[in-house]
């Protein structure tokens, strides 16, 4: 497959502060790529530079082939960019503002065609001719990914599309995103994990700038996690439990934390690569009548991997101490 | 260009900005057309241009002050930049959008001619050199305060540093006409859009000063469409 989005050395210099040093990646065409980071990483910055709304201080960017210095016009052709803050003016109607992006793109579709396209594509076509001004955030939020839309372009660059949305509009958004990636190649940043885990077949974690992995979701969770872990939560006198579990093939390491229901503890298992010691765990308990409450596996969600990249040292909380009721931990 | 041009014409009239000034300028100079030429029953106009130069100093950072800033302000300039349209072709629709507001603006005064020849023999020659005069003044004012809206995010500095330039113009012209200095009435002469305009009024249709007018407004354009290219480079 051809290489849509190629960055090479690519550096933002404001001053003394490099905001983006020296990223290099590729994304082939079709893909749906994640950018995640904390803010103030260089996301924004990088997408503004592939967009062109900035350049670049060092290193090339082609997009489809094309270098965005040499023909800037045939790039921007290619790219429809949402930035963070939707680019809207307020006092126009939707599609007195959707006509004049049309135009403004010199889009080649038949208008009226590709601009009712591209209203029921985000759900806007009840909206059409009310002011942008007086429409909720979500929907601001659609009449900028129509925006986006405008002019059928390969590429689509989201900066944050769900930021600042409430959880129905997110998953709304987040439908639609994926619906577009079908066809398209997209790029888009967030701050929230599982957003990108949601949406995205592949993510660059970037912090200060730099790229600190590329892969998908699912492999950096497997690479970054040593085996993987099992909560569990057991009645009965923890040193009894403990001496059992250790007895036990395949459980690399055992660990007690607080009683957390009268009588019962709640415990970590470490689990050496490929087993899978819930069978065996469940016959030794049963036979040293010792419950189990509760049994779940404890995968390392992407908040964990990215404290594992992004800090130098390993948060302690994190490793050591998951809750078992915090659900949200887990890699769905 | 022809998207930007539509847009930010129609915009004047989506809020009130563009009826506020059409009624106040032809307030005002109307004001004026009853005192010079109907109570004293003059047929010659160029006082009135004279009078319109001044007001242009006060609605023109009205016309120019949101060109650029509020597109920074709302972050449309990411969606202008980003689309396959130059960067000249940005400048030159806001600056024709403006230069188009100031036209409906001026069209305001046509029916003076037509009132003028109805009671009496006006210079035809003189008039329509001032109307073509003025617009070409106004084209520089308005790349002047285009210039200005390019480099702030808000629109109310963006219209009192407008104004405080053209202020500090028209002073510089009042101080040549009163100084004894030389070289001072020489380059404050030179410098003045206001003073320029006094050829005009005295019914010289004067080629020098529409060129001068042209270069001002080719040369802030220039450096409008230069504020626009640094700011990806900054």
């Amino acid at each position: 497959m051809r290489n849509m989005i190629e960055v090479n050395g690519l550096v933002k210099q404001y001053g003394q502060k490099r905001a983006v040093d020296k990223i290099s990646f590729t994304i082939k065409d079709g893909e749906v790529v994640g950018f995640l980071g904390p803010n103030g990483a260089g996301k924004s910055t990088t997408m503004n530079i592939i967009t062109g709304y900035l350049s670049a201080s060092e290193g090339t960017i082609l997009v489809d082939g094309l270098n965005v210095l040499d023909e800037p016009m045939d790039v921007r052709r290619r790219i429809g960019y949402l930035p963070e803050q939707p680019p809207l003016y307020l006092d126009m109607t939707v599609m007195e503002y959707l006509n004049f992006v049309y135009e403004l793109k010199g889009a080649k579709a038949p208008r009226e065609e590709h601009l009712n396209e591209v209203c029921e594509m985000v759900g806007i076509d009840n909206v059409s001719h009310r002011i942008i001004k007086n429409l909720s955030k979500g929907y601001k939020q659609r009449v900028g990914l129509a925006q986006a839309l405008i002019g059928n372009p390969d590429v689509l660059i989201l900066d944050e599309p769900t930021v600042g949305l409430d959880p129905k509009q997110i998953i709304d958004i987040r439908n639609m995103i994926k619906d577009l990636g079908k066809s398209r190649t997209v790029i888009l940043s967030s701050h929230i994990l599982p957003e990108i885990q949601a949406i995205c077949e592949r993510v660059l974690v970037i912090n200060n700038g730099q790229i600190v992995a590329d892969d998908t979701p699912e492999n950096l969770s497997s690479t970054l996690s040593n085996g993987h872990r099992l909560a569990l939560r057991i009645l009965g006198e923890s040193d009894d439990v403990l001496a059992a579990l250790s007895a036990i093939e395949g459980i690399k390491n055992a660990e007690a934390l607080e009683e957390k229901e009268p009588g019962a503890f709640d415990y970590i298992i470490e689990v050496k690569q490929n087993e899978d010691v819930r069978k065996a765990i469940s016959q030794k308990l049963s036979e040293k009548n010792l419950p189990i409450l509760l049994m779940k596996p404890l995968d390392l969600s992407l908040e964990d991997i990215f404290l594992k990249l992004t800090t130098e040292e390993v948060s302690e909380d994190v490793e050591n101490n998951p809750d078992l009721s915090n659900g949200e931990e887990e890699v769905g | 260009m022809i998207a930007i041009f539509k847009r930010d014409f129609k915009s004047f009239f989506i809020s009130p900005i563009g009826y506020i000034l059409i009624g106040g300028f032809l307030f005002v100079m109307n004001f004026f057309f009853k005192l010079y030429n109907i109570d004293m029953a003059y047929a010659d106009l160029s006082p009135l241009f004279s009078v319109i130069m001044v007001v242009l100093m006060f609605i023109m950072p009205l016309i120019t002050m949101k060109l650029f800033s509020e597109e920074y302000k709302m972050k449309t300039d990411q969606l202008i930049l980003t689309s396959p349209v130059s960067v000249n072709a940005v400048v030159l629709g806001k600056f024709l959008a403006a230069l188009s507001m100031f036209g409906i603006i001026l069209a305001g005064t046509l029916f003076w001619p037509v009132i003028i020849t109805a009671f009496g023999a006006p210079d035809f020659a003189n008039i329509i050199g001032n109307y073509v005069a003025i617009i070409f003044a106004a084209a520089s004012f308005i790349s002047i305060g285009l210039f200005i809206s390019s480099l702030t995010e808000n629109q109310i500095v963006s219209a009192f540093l407008s104004f405080a330039i053209f202020l500090l113009l028209y002073i510089m012209g009042l101080i040549s006409q009163s100084t004894s200095i030389i070289w001072a009435k020489t380059l404050f002469d030179w410098i003045s859009l206001f003073t320029r305009y006094q050829d005009f009024t005295r019914g010289l249709f004067s080629l020098q000063n529409i060129v001068y007018y042209l270069t001002v407004s080719i040369v802030f354009l220039f450096l409008t469409s230069r504020v626009l290219e640094k700011k990806r480079w900054s």
